[in-house]
C-alpha cells in the first residue's frame, strides 16, 4: 500500500517532467547581474537573499556582501527582490536582453523592526512575505538559539514564543518538554504542535521502551523522552511558530495544533568556513525536599507512618512507653500514639543527587559555488543528570547540499543521523524512583548500612532502600535515527514554480530495563509492584514516517498594482510503528537481560499503521504591497476515519492591511510616530483527522496470556464505527504596530478557537456493557491574547540596550464533554478530572470546611476537616452546619487549576562593542500543582509538619486530619524564573585566521521565585500527556545550570 | 505550455496522490464480528470472562474478597494511602460512588455478563454439542458469578444490558443467574464437555459440580431452601473446583494484597473475625490453615494465597455441607442440620477437599433453630474465611448492622457506583446503610 502511494508521487513527478522539459528550454539568453547589498547606514549585508521575480533564480550574499547572479533567462522585464531579516525588501527592476547581459546593481536596504517583508516558511515548500499573512507567525533566529544553556531544542525555546506554554516536564536529561500552543485540542489525541524540518514531518512522540516495568502503574501518564530531544539546536537556522489553525491550508489535519516549521543551515556561496564550539556546564540541584532530621517519633521506633497510623491495643501493650490519644476525623475515633522516642535520622537525599556535568561540541562547514552550496556538521552532547547514574548523550550528523540542476530546476537534500543515549532512573510515579523511594520512607534506618557481603540493607519494611534505585536499577533507552528530504524546486515558465518535497523520518528506539533482586526481600517484604525477584526487559520500537508534498504556484501580475497568487497542492503522510517487548521476572545469577528470566515471562507486539492526504487550492489578491486577501479550499482523509467520515472540507480566509504603506501615509508625519502598521484578521476551519488512535473507531478483542489457553477480552471501551474528526473553527485577529522609527514595536493577536465534534472516551454506564466509549461527543473552546513587545532603549555605534515583553493568556473551557465528568488516571492520587463547563484538567476533590471568613474551620480537637454539606451541581455545594459543625454528606469541588491565567516573559540585551549581556525571565502565573510528595512525606513523618506536630507546634493529629482532605495537597505553582542569562564576548577577527572567537558564560534556571512547598513549580508527573498537568510526584526538579561556551570562526 | 495543458497539470496533481486510501486492521487484536463466528474464539472469549473474574486488581477475585473482608470485619488496612480501602474498612458514608473498589466490582460483573451474553446469543456457532455444553456451562458459571457479586453487594441490578438498563431486585438477579445455571446442567448432563473443548479451556473448573454448588449457594441467597439443598446434594465433595493461576495470571488477592504487608490484613491472628459473642473455639485447626503467624509476613499469607500460583476455590467442600445444614434448619429440621453441621465440624483436613479441617467435638449447643444458626454462621465464618461471602452471610443472619452499637459490619448495601448513575438515570437511590 505504501508502495502505490510513493509511486503515485513519483508519477506526477513525471508527469510534471514531462510536461515541462518540451517547453522550458527555448528564446533563452544567458545574463550576469552583481553587486554589493549594504544597508542605509552602510552595514554590509552577509547572507542577504537575492531572487529574480517568477524565477528559480536566486543567491545570498557572501561575506563581503557581494553577490553574483548568472543564469539563462528568456529575454523580458523582471524584478530583482532582495531580502535580509530586520530589513525591508527591495524589489528592483531589470532588464534581460542580450545587450545587457552584464550589469552590476548595487542595492540599498532599510530597516524594518516589523520585518514585514521577511520570507518566512509557511508550509512544506511554501513561502510568503510575513505581510501577506493574515495570521500570526513567529520567527526565533539563530542569535536566539544559542547561549541558552540547554541543548534541548524545545527548551531553548521557553519563554520566547508568544501563545506558546512551554513547560519541562522533569529535570531528568531525558525527560520530555512539552509545547502546548493556545491551549489544549483534543482531549482523545494530541495537542502536540506538528513539527516539520526542512519538509520532514517529524515524529515528537514518547514512547516509553525503557521502563516498561512501570508502564502499568503510571496511570495516563506519559512518560519518557519527546523525540525532538534528538534535534540538534546548532543545526538551526530558524523556526517558524505558527500557533493557529491558519496553518491548516497546508498542513491540514495534523496542523489543527499549530505547526512548528524548522529551518536548518544552509550552505552560502564562497569559501568554505569553519565553526566550532564547545561548552562545557555544571547541573545542579536547586532545591531539595523539605525533609526533617528532628531525631523524634511519635509511639514506638517500629511504628510505621508514625504521624497517621492507628496504634492497636494490642501495640500499645507490647511497646512499654507508648500512650494514646483519641482523635476524631469524620465522626469516627482512631488510637493514635501520643507520646515521642527517640530515633535517629539519616540524609537520605545525600544518596541520590549529584553535580554533575554537561558538554557540547559542535564542528559545522559550509561553503559553495554558484551552482553547489553544502553544509555539514558534526555535533556531540552530553549531560549528565542531577541524580547519579543518569545522562542523556547526542551524537547528530547532518549535511545539507543545493545543486542547480538548470536556470530552472533545483535540487536539495538533506541527510541527518542521529544517535542518542539515556541512562535513566525509574519514573517518579512509582515508589521504586530515587526521589519517591526516599518520599515514602521513613528515614530512621542508615539506608548506605551494608553486610558482610556488601549488599544494601533493608530500610522500613515494603520499602526500596533509595540507594538500590541508583545501584541496581538501570533503565536506557538509545536512538538510532535518520531524519531525510529531497525538494525538488522547478520554475518552467515565468511565474510558474512547482515543488516537490519529499521526507522519510525513521528511527529505532531499543529500551532495556533491568530491576536487581533485592538482597533484603526477605527482610523488607516488598510488594510485588516494585519486583522483588528482580525484572529485565528489551523493548524496540521501529518508526517510520513518510511525507511527500507537491505546490504549484502561478504568480499572476494582473496589473501594475494588483496580483494574484494562486498555490495548489497535495500531501500524502504514512506512518508506522512496530512495538515489540518482552519481558521477565527473576532472573538468573549474573543475568542482566530478559534471556535470564525464569518466571513471568512475557511478550507482545504492537502494529500502528495511519495514512492521511489531502490537497488544497489557495488564493491570494493583492492590490499594492498594502492589502492581500486569501481564501483557501483543503480536502483531506484519513485511514482513521470510516469511509463515510474520512472525506472533509475545511475552508479558510485570511486578509492582511498595511495602512503605513500607503503613500499619504509615508509622506505624512504621523510616520514619524508610527512608522509601521498592519492589521490582520483570519478565519478558517481544520480538522484532527490525526485526533484518535488509529483503531479506535473499533471495538477490540484483545488476546492475553492466560495459562497457556488462548484467550480473548473485549475491550471495556466500545466504540463508534462512525465516529466524526474533530473539526476546529479558529478566528484571529491582529496588529503588528511599531512606533519612534521602529524603537518600539507591539503585536498583539486575539483568538477564539471552538473545537466541536469532539471526540471523548466518554464514560458509559457499565450496565450497557462498556466502562467507555469513544465517540464525538463534546465540544471545546479556546480564546486569548498574545502580546508581544520590543523596546530598543539605546541604539548607537557602541551600545545597544532592547528589551522585549511577552504576554500571553488562554481561557480553555470543556463545553460539552457527554459525561458530567471524566477522570484521568493516574498513580499520583490526583484527582483529576474533565468537567462539564470548565477548563481541562481540573483538580477536583474534598476541600477544607471553611468559615464564612475563608479561615478554616476546625473540629473540637481544633484540627482542619472536610467540608460537608448538600453536593448541588458536580461543582458546587451547599455548606451545611449542625452547631458550629459540618454535616451532611462529604462534597466535592474544584480545588486547583493547573492552567495558568497569564504567561509571559521579559528578555533584555545589553551590548557595549563585543560585550553582551542577556537574560531571559520567564513567568507562568495563577496556576496550582497537585504537589502528591507533600501527603506523603507528612504521612510517613518525615515533612515539615511531622516536624512541628513533633515539636507541639501543631496538634497531635494534624496531619492525620488532613489525610482525606484532597485540598491540602493543593499548592501555588506560581514561578517567575531566571531562565536564561549569559555574559558573552566576542574578541573579533583574531590573528588571520580567526574571523571571529566569542567567550561567554551562560546560566539556566539559576533562581525561581515561587511559594511552592516541594522542589519546582514546573513539573509534570503526567510527563507529554496533554491532560495529565501539573501534578508533582517524585518528580525529579529542573537543575540551576551553569556552563563556558567558546565559538570559534574560521 | 499553453495554458489548458497547465491547468489539466494543475487538476492531475490534484488527484494524483490522494488515491491512496487503505483501511488499517490491528493484527494485534480481533473483531466482535470474527470472533463471535468461530467455535475456537468463543472458547478463548470464555477463558476471557475467567481471566477478568479472577486476575488482577481490578478483578472480582479481588476485589469481592477485599470489600467483604473489610466490611465485616475479616480485614484491616495496613496503609491508608490506599484510600479506597481504607475508606471501605471506616464503612457508612465513607463509602461513596467513586470507591475503585466498588466501581471495579460493578464493572467488571456488568462485563462480565454483557461479555456472557455474546457467548450465549451466539451459542449456536458451535455445532460440536460436546463443546457447546462445555462453553454453555464455562460461560454461564461466570456470568453466575458476576450476577451473584452484584447481588452480594447492592440491593438491585440491571439484568438485561443495555443503554439505560432497568434494575431489578437482587432476588431476580439471583433467581436469573440460577435459571442459566440449569439450562447449563441440563447441557453438560445430556452432552458432557468434549477433549476438544477441554483441552482449550483453562483447566480447573469441574462444571457438573460447580454449577449445582452456585445453585445451591445463589438459592439460599435468594431464600430458596429446597432447590438450594437439593443441588448441595448434588455436589460432589471430593471434586476440587478452581480458578487457576500461574507467574502471569496471577492470584489477585496474593499479587497485591498477602505478598506483602502494604494493604490489607488480617486484623488479628486470633479471632478469624468473629465478634466475642460467638468466638472461635482457640483448638480450631481452621486457624492454624487461614493465618500465617510468622512475624513480618501477611497474616493471611496461607491457605489459598501463598504465591502468584495459589489455586483459587470457586466453591469449598464445608460451604455446600453448611449450605445444606442451612436449608435444613431455615426449614426448622434441627435434627438434620446438626447432622450436615457436625460433618463440618468434627471434618479432619485429610477428609476435605482442600485440607481445611476444625477436627473438634461435635456440636454441644443447644438444639433449637436460632442456636443452630448461629452456629451454621460461625461455621460459615470460619471455614469460608477470605472467600468473599461473609458481607452476605452477616447480612443473612442477622447480625448486627452498621447502626447497632454492636455492629459487626460497616455497611449493609453499597451505594451503586458514581460511573453508573452519572450515566443511567434508572439508577436507584442509594441505600442509607
Amino acid at each position: 500500500m505504501m508502495k502505490t502511494c510513493i509511486t503515485n508521487c513519483e508519477k506526477s513527478l513525471w508527469i510534471v517532467l514531462l510536461f515541462v522539459l518540451p517547453y522550458a528550454s527555448f528564446s533563452q539568453v544567458n545574463y550576469t547581474i552583481r553587486g554589493k547589498v549594504t544597508s542605509t547606514t552602510g552595514e554590509l549585508l552577509i547572507g542577504a537573499t537575492l531572487n529574480i521575480g517568477g524565477t528559480s533564480q536566486g543567491t545570498i550574499t557572501d561575506a563581503d556582501g557581494n553577490y553574483l547572479l548568472s543564469g539563462v533567462l528568456k529575454a523580458g522585464d523582471y524584478t530583482l527582490i532582495t531580502t535580509y531579516t530586520g530589513y525591508a525588501a527591495k524589489t528592483q527592476p531589470i532588464t534581460i536582453d542580450v545587450s545587457s547581459s552584464e550589469q552590476v546593481v548595487d542595492l540599498l536596504l532599510e530597516e524594518d523592526a516589523m520585518n514585514l517583508d521577511e520570507v518566512v516558511v509557511t508550509g512544506s515548500t511554501l513561502r510568503s512575505t510575513r505581510r501577506s499573512l493574515g495570521n500570526a507567525i513567529n520567527t526565533i533566529d539563530v542569535a536566539q538559539l544559542e547561549k541558552t544553556g540547554t541543548t534541548n531544542i524545545v527548551g531553548a525555546l521557553q519563554g520566547k514564543i508568544p501563545g506558546a506554554q512551554i513547560t519541562q516536564n522533569s529535570g531528568d536529561p531525558y525527560g520530555g518538554i512539552t509545547i502546548r500552543l493556545r491551549g489544549v485540542k483534543s482531549i482523545l489525541g494530541s495537542s502536540d504542535p506538528l513539527y516539520i524540518i526542512d519538509g520532514v514531518i517529524i515524529s515528537n512522540s514518547s514512547a516509553n521502551v525503557s521502563q516498561t516495568a512501570l508502564s502499568n502503574q503510571v496511570g495516563a501518564a506519559s512518560i519518557g523522552t519527546n523525540r525532538l530531544a534528538d534535534i540538534n539546536p546548532n543545526e538551526i537556522a530558524s523556526i517558524n511558530v505558527i500557533n493557529g489553525a491558519a496553518a491548516a491550508a497546508q498542513y491540514g489535519s495534523r496542523a489543527a495544533n499549530g505547526v512548528v516549521i524548522i529551518n536548518t543551515k544552509r550552505g552560502q556561496l564562497g569559501k568554505p568556513k569553519i565553526n566550532f564550539s564547545t561548552s562545557v556546564g555544571v547541573n545542579e540541584l536547586r532545591k531539595k525536599l523539605p525533609i526533617h532530621t528532628y531525631g523524634k517519633q511519635f509511639g514506638f521506633a517500629a511504628l510505621r507512618l508514625h504521624t497517621i497510623s492507628a496504634v492497636s491495643d494490642a501495640q500499645a501493650n507490647a511497646n512499654a512507653g507508648t500512650t494514646r490519644v483519641d482523635i476524631v476525623r469524620d465522626g469516627a475515633t482512631t488510637k493514635l500514639a501520643s507520646n515521642l522516642v527517640d530515633v535517629t535520622r539519616y540524609d537520605y537525599q545525600d544518596l541520590i543527587y549529584q553535580q554533575a556535568m554537561s558538554y557540547d561540541n559542535n564542528l559545522s562547514m559550509s561553503g559553495g559555488t554558484e551552482r553547489t552550496q553544502y553544509y555539514l556538521s558534526l555535533g556531540y552532547s552530553n549531560n549528565e543528570g542531577i541524580i547519579k547514574g543518569t545522562d542523556f548523550t547526542r551524537y547528530n550528523f547532518r549535511t545539507r547540499i543545493d545543486q542547480r540542476l538548470t536556470n530552472w530546476a533545483k535540487i536539495s537534500a538533506g541527510l541527518s543521523y542521529i544517535n542518542s543515549f539515556a541512562n535513566e532512573k525509574a519514573n517518579g510515579n512509582v515508589f521504586y524512583s530515587p526521589i519517591n523511594s526516599i518520599a515514602i520512607t521513613n528515614n530512621t534506618t542508615d539506608a548506605a548500612a551494608r553486610d558482610a557481603d556488601g549488599n544494601l540493607k533493608a530500610v522500613e519494611p515494603t520499602r526500596v532502600n533509595p540507594l538500590s534505585t541508583i545501584e541496581d536499577m538501570e533503565f536506557s533507552t538509545s536512538i538510532n535515527r535518520t531524519v531525510n528530504d529531497l525538494q525538488l524546486n522547478l520554475s518552467p515558465l515565468r511565474n510558474l514554480t512547482i515543488d516537490w518535497v519529499v521526507g522519510v523520518d525513521a528511527y529505532s528506539q531499543l529500551g532495556s530495563g533491568l530491576i536487581e533482586a533485592y538482597p533484603y526481600q526477605n527482610v523488607a517484604g516488598l510488594p510485588l509492584e516494585r519486583y522483588p525477584n528482580g525484572y529485565a526487559s528489551t523493548t524496540n520500537n521501529v518508526v517510520f514516517q513518510f511525507n511527500s508534498d507537491v505546490n504549484v504556484t502561478y504568480d499572476w501580475k494582473i496589473s501594475q498594482a494588483l496580483n494574484f497568487k494562486a498555490i495548489a497542492g497535495t500531501n500524502y503522510q504514512y506512518f508506522r510503528s512496530d512495538f515489540t517487548r518482552s519481558s521477565g521476572e527473576a532472573l538468573a545469577p549474573f543475568i542482566q537481560t530478559v534471556s535470564g528470566a525464569t518466571t513471568a515471562v512475557g511478550t507482545g507486539y504492537g502494529l500502528d499503521r495511519f495514512s492521511l492526504s489531502g490537497e488544497f487550492i489557495q488564493g491570494t489578491l493583492s492590490y499594492q504591497n498594502w492589502i492581500y486577501l486569501t481564501g483557501a479550499v483543503r480536502r483531506d482523509r484519513s485511514s482513521k476515519f470510516s469511509e463515510e467520515n474520512t472525506n472533509q472540507i475545511y475552508p479558510k480566509v485570511s486578509a492582511s492591511f498595511i495602512p503605513s504603506d500607503l503613500t499619504f501615509w509615508k509622506n505624512s508625519a504621523v510616520k514619524n510616530a508610527v512608522s509601521s502598521l498592519k492589521l490582520r484578521f483570519s478565519w478558517g476551519e481544520a480538522g484532527n483527522l490525526n485526533g484518535i488512535g488509529s483503531y479506535d473507531r473499533f471495538w477490540q478483542f484483545f488476546p492475553t496470556p492466560n495459562l497457556g489457553r488462548a484467550t480473548l477480552l473485549p475491550s471495556g471501551t466500545l466504540a463508534n464505527p462512525d465516529v466524526q474528526p474533530e473539526r476546529m473553527t479558529e478566528t484571529e485577529g491582529g496588529i503588528d504596530i511599531s512606533f519612534f522609527n521602529d524603537l518600539l514595536s507591539v503585536s498583539a493577536t486575539v483568538y477564539q478557537q471552538t473545537i466541536n465534534d469532539l471526540v471523548v472516551n466518554r464514560v458509559l454506564a457499565p450496565s450497557t456493557g462498556g466502562t467507555s466509549i469513544v465517540n464525538s461527543v463534546g465540544t471545546m473552546e479556546n480564546r486569548g491574547l498574545e502580546l508581544a513587545t520590543n523596546l530598543t532603549v539605546l541604539k548607537n555605534k557602541n551600545f545597544n540596550w532592547e528589551i522585549g515583553v511577552l504576554f500571553n493568556r488562554n481561557r480553555n473551557e470543556v463545553t460539552k464533554l457527554g459525561s458530567p465528568s471524566v477522570g484521568i488516571s493516574n498513580s499520583a492520587g490526583a484527582p483529576v478530572f474533565l468537567i462539564e463547563g470548565q477548563p481541562a484538567s481540573l483538580f477536583y476533590g474534598f476541600p477544607y470546611a471553611r468559615n464564612a471568613d475563608g479561615s478554616l474551620l476546625l473540629t473540637a480537637q481544633g484540627l482542619p476537616q472536610r467540608e460537608r454539606g448538600t453536593q448541588t451541581s458536580i461543582t458546587e455545594f451547599t455548606p451545611v452546619r449542625t452547631g458550629e459543625q459540618p454535616s451532611g454528606a462529604f462534597v466535592r469541588a474544584i480545588i486547583g487549576d493547573p492552567n495558568p491565567d497569564w504567561t509571559g516573559s521579559v528578555s533584555s540585551s545589553f551590548s557595549f562593542k563585543g560585550l553582551t549581556l542577556g537574560f531571559l525571565l520567564d513567568a507562568v502565573q495563577g496556576v496550582e500543582v497537585f504537589n502528591a510528595n507533600k501527603r506523603t512525606i507528612e504521612n510517613v513523618g518525615i515533612g515539615p509538619l511531622a516536624e512541628q506536630e513533633l515539636k507541639g507546634e501543631l496538634p497531635r493529629g494534624y496531619i492525620f486530619s488532613l489525610v482525606n482532605i484532597e485540598e491540602f495537597r493543593v499548592d501555588p505553582g506560581d514561578f517567575v524564573k531566571l531562565r536564561e542569562i549569559s555574559l558573552s564576548y566576542s574578541f573579533g577577527k583574531v590573528a588571520s585566521i580567526f574571523d571571529n572567537i566569542t567567550l561567554s558564560l551562560v546560566g539556566r534556571n539559576l533562581y525561581s521565585w515561587d511559594n511552592f512547598s516541594g522542589q519546582d513549580p514546573e513539573t509534570n508527573a503526567g510527563g507529554n500527556n496533554d491532560l495529565l498537568r501539573g501534578v508533582d510526584f517524585g518528580n525529579v526538579p529542573i537543575p540551576r545550570t551553569y556552563l563556558v561556551q567558546l565559538n570559534v570562526n574560521f | 505550455m499553453k495554458k489548458s495543458s497547465l491547468y489539466g497539470l494543475l487538476v492531475f496533481l490534484c488527484i494524483g496522490i490522494s488515491a491512496c486510501d487503505q483501511e488499517y486492521i490491528n493484527p494485534s487484536s480481533a473483531s466482535e464480528e470474527q470472533v463471535l463466528n468461530n467455535a475456537d474464539a468463543v472458547i478463548a472469549l470464555a477463558n476471557g470472562l475467567q481471566f477478568r473474574y479472577s486476575v488482577g486488581r481490578a478483578s472480582n477475585a479481588y476485589n469481592t474478597i477485599t470489600a467483604s473482608g473489610l466490611s465485616a470485619r475479616e480485614l484491616t488496612v495496613l496503609n491508608a494511602g490506599n484510600t479506597s480501602e481504607d475508606l471501605i474498612r471506616q464503612g457508612a458514608n465513607n463509602v461513596q460512588g467513586n470507591n475503585s473498589v466498588l466501581t471495579n466490582i460493578w464493572a467488571q460483573s456488568n462485563l462480565i455478563k454483557a461479555h456472557a451474553d455474546l457467548i450465549l446469543a451466539n451459542i449456536d456457532q458451535i455445532k460440536e454439542p460436546g463443546v457447546r455444553s462445555g462453553v454453555l456451562a464455562h460461560t454461564s458459571i461466570m456470568r453466575a458469578l458476576a450476577l451473584g457479586d452484584l447481588a452480594t453487594y447492592w440491593e438491585q441490578a440491571p439484568i438485561v444490558v443495555g443503554e439505560k438498563a432497568t434494575f431489578s431486585p437482587r432476588l431476580e438477579v439471583l433467581k436469573n443467574a440460577v435459571a442459566q445455571l440449569e439450562v447449563a446442567a441440563a447441557a453438560v448432563a445430556a452432552n458432557p464437555p468434549v477433549a476438544s473443548f477441554t483441552a482449550k479451556i483453562i483447566s480447573g473448573i469441574d462444571y457438573a459440580n460447580t454449577i449445582q454448588a452456585l445453585i445451591a449457594r445463589y438459592s439460599m441467597m435468594a431464600g430458596d431452601y429446597t432447590k438450594s439443598f437439593n443441588a448441595a446434594s448434588a455436589v460432589d465433595l471430593t471434586k476440587r473446583s478452581f480458578f487457576a493461576h500461574d507467574d502471569i495470571s496471577r492470584n489477585a488477592f496474593f499479587e497485591t494484597s498477602t505478598s506483602n504487608r502494604n494493604v490489607c490484613e488480617p486484623i488479628n491472628a486470633t479471632s478469624m473475625g468473629l465478634p466475642d459473642t460467638i468466638k472461635v473455639n482457640p483448638a480450631d485447626k481452621r486457624i492454624a490453615f487461614f493465618i500465617n503467624s510468622t512475624p513480618g509476613t501477611n497474616l493471611a499469607r496461607a491457605s489459598f494465597f501463598t504465591a502468584n500460583t495459589s489455586s483459587l476455590p470457586i466453591y469449598r467442600g464445608g460451604e455446600i455441607l453448611l449450605l445444606k445444614a442451612e436449608a435444613l434448619a431455615r426449614q426448622d429440621k434441627v435434627e438434620d442440620a446438626i447432622v450436615e453441621l457436625d460433618k463440618v465440624i468434627t471434618k479432619k483436613a485429610s477428609a476435605d477437599a482442600w485440607g481445611i479441617g476444625a477436627d473438634l467435638p461435635p456440636y454441644s449447643g443447644e438444639r433449637t433453630k436460632d442456636a443452630v444458626l448461629q452456629e451454621i454462621y460461625r461455621q460459615r465464618c470460619v471455614e469460608l474465611y477470605l472467600s468473599g461471602l461473609k458481607l452476605e452471610d452477616n447480612r443473612r443472619f442477622g447480625r448486627p448492622g452498621p447502626k447497632d452499637p454492636k455492629a459487626e459490619r460497616t455497611r449493609t448495601f453499597y451505594p451503586y457506583p458514581l460511573s453508573e448513575r452519572d450515566n443511567n438515570a434508572n439508577t436507584p437511590a442509594d441505600p442509607a446503610e
